[in-house]
């Protein structure tokens, strides 16, 4: 599941209104507004930065959801 | 009774480089015939279904690059392999090691087919030595379908898909010959599950096949080599000898020339798979209805834009991604420039995308400004706005496909200053008196483009339900059609050679 605290940097990251999306694990990035390819960037260095966690490039690349990339994080932050 | 001339037979089939087998030829058609019911008759055994095809699809590229099709056997076996290694590899640090050497042996073969005069050029120019240029044949499609492959391993390396375990099957997707010459660059994770279903050609496959099929013979044959032969090459070929009246009208029917004549051969290439129970991946989307340079890449030649942001745009992106902004315009660059060398080696290619890459470069950093502007004007999301950035970004692009068309850029240049220095436009109702049956042509092959795609669909629709024979009638009508108007040889596409 999404927590919380991804949601709101995604929708910070995006200038999305809390609420006005909604993310599940199977959402791809291309269906949230505002997530296109160039976006991309400020959302994952948005996440590393709140996380203070550093992904290598082939992790991110591998990732092909949402879910993906909250799986990324916990593993990252041991949750 | 029947006096039968085999040899001619014999040399009509056998390969011959300025003679490939093109979709609107009576060749292909009369063979495309016998592959089908072929095709149907073996509709229940798959095995010989798929060998079928495979063999159908070797000889079609065997007429198009005789001996080279052994080139495809060999890309099939290494990236086959490839695939499985890397995908049984436990140690990410060998996965890497096996994706660089397979990226390298790719890459070093459509580089050596493709780029090797090139390279000679620029040492040549750079006084680094002096070398004649090599006599290489040019293996057709061999963009396409070292893509095609390429697609596959490293979705194994980014666990997108697990390979598959039928060398056959991984064949098929290679060979397929309606988009080995000139795609689309098909996924193999979309396109291998395909092969094991059961053949299933439903009404509305066969009422959109028939649909694809015609209107791409109609953008081929009708629009782009009529437009092509007529009008554009005459002007292009010596643009001083024009006016800036005539050179703009070229510039227009260029863009819709190159467009007719891809998305035609994509259009035919998804019919016909659709009629063999393949659904191929879209390849075009109203390119020219695009609000902006990016929204055109997402329209434009869809399979090659989308391989292009998975498998080099997005991994230098994630690789600077310290440099925020930056990560996307080095990322952007970067791209462009290959893709702009993927169409050809040449200067004005590598010109044309990085012309693309400074486009989106530019916009990126206007954005911001763009958006206030236009709220601050209250045409924000607008009818007007829109039709206003479609407008724009056509003559944009327009530009770009100046440098796509011409050899040199003194000729690009020319086409300029003409415009520029000798437009007047007094000279309007002379042209369309002068050219009426291109400037007809010009303004309904681009009315068209911007009909909605609910129309494509209705159509589409309607063709399902009517009865055989009578899709039979129609193809056949549009067939002859074509055949009248096609004022000279069928010409070949223009991404053939690429």
């Amino acid at each position: 599941m999404i927590s919380e605290r991804m949601y709101k940097i995604i929708c910070k990251t995006l200038g999305l209104e809390p609420g006005e999306v909604e993310i599940k694990d199977e959402t791809l990035a291309n269906q949230v507004p505002g997530w296109d390819s160039l976006n991309h960037v400020n959302v994952i260095t948005a996440i590393e930065k709140d996380y203070a966690v550093r992904f290598k490039s082939i992790e991110v690349l591998k990732c092909k959801n949402v879910g993906d990339l909250q799986k990324l994080v916990d593993s990252k932050t041991n949750i | 009774m029947f006096n039968i001339d085999f040899q001619k037979i014999i040399d009509l089939l056998k390969f011959d480089p300025s003679d490939p087998l093109l979709f609107g030829s009576s060749l292909f058609l009369v063979l495309f015939f016998f592959l089908l019911l072929f095709y149907r008759i073996f509709a229940s055994s798959k095995n010989a279904r798929i060998l079928l095809l495979l063999f159908f699809s070797l000889y079609f590229y065997y007429k198009a690059s005789g001996i080279y099709f052994l080139l495809l056997i060999f890309s099939a076996t290494i990236n086959f392999g490839f695939g499985k290694f890397i995908f049984e590899t436990k140690s990410q640090v060998v996965k890497k090691v096996l994706l660089i050497v397979n990226v390298v042996l790719n890459l070093g073969l459509l580089g050596y087919f493709k780029y090797t005069n090139f390279f000679i050029e620029i040492i040549n120019d750079l006084k680094l030595g002096s070398f004649d240029p090599i006599d290489i044949f040019l293996p057709l499609g061999i963009s396409f379908y070292t893509f095609k492959a390429m697609n596959y391993v490293l979705d194994i390396y980014l666990e997108a898909m697990e390979p598959t375990k039928s060398f056959r099957d991984f064949s098929l997707f290679v060979f397929f010959f309606p988009n080995i010459l000139a795609g689309p660059i098909d996924r193999a994770s979309q396109f291998i599950p395909q092969i094991e279903e059961d053949l299933a050609v439903t009404k509305e496959d066969i009422g959109k096949a028939l649909l694809l099929i015609m209107s791409g013979l109609v953008k081929k044959i009708i629009i782009a080599d009529y437009l092509s032969l007529n009008f554009v090459d005459r002007v292009f070929d010596s643009p001083l000898r024009f006016t800036g009246v005539e050179n703009l009208f070229a510039l227009y029917g260029y863009g819709l020339q190159i467009y007719c004549d891809f998305s035609g051969y994509s259009d035919i290439a998804i019919g016909i798979s659709l009629l063999l129970g393949f659904k191929l991946r879209e390849n075009f989307n109203s390119p020219y209805q695009a609000t902006s340079i990016a929204d055109f890449w997402r329209r434009w030649h869809i399979s090659l834009s989308s391989w292009l942001l998975n498998y080099l745009f997005r991994p230098i992106q994630m690789k600077f991604r310290d440099l925020k902004m930056f990560s996307n315009i080095i990322a952007i660059l970067v791209t462009f420039i290959l893709c702009g060398l993927w169409h050809g080696a040449s200067w004005m290619f590598l010109f044309w995308g990085l012309l693309h890459g400074f486009y989106m470069s530019v916009s990126l950093f206007l954005q911001k400004p763009k958006r206030m502007l236009y709220t601050k004007l209250g045409i924000l999301n607008s009818k007007f706005l829109k039709v206003f950035q479609v407008i724009i970004t056509f003559h944009l692009l327009a530009i770009s496909w100046i440098f796509f068309r011409v050899k040199t850029f003194a000729e690009a240049s020319d086409i300029f200053n003409q415009i520029y220095g000798f437009f007047d436009y007094q000279i309007i109702p002379q042209f369309i008196e002068g050219y009426t049956p291109t400037f007809i042509l010009i303004v309904v092959g681009y009315v068209l483009h911007f009909l909605p795609r609910s129309l494509e669909n209705k159509t589409a629709e309607i063709l399902s339900k009517i009865n055989p024979m009578f899709q039979a009638v129609i193809l056949a009508f549009v067939i002859w059609l074509a055949a009248q108007i096609r004022s000279a040889e069928l010409q070949p596409f223009i991404y053939f050679q690429f």
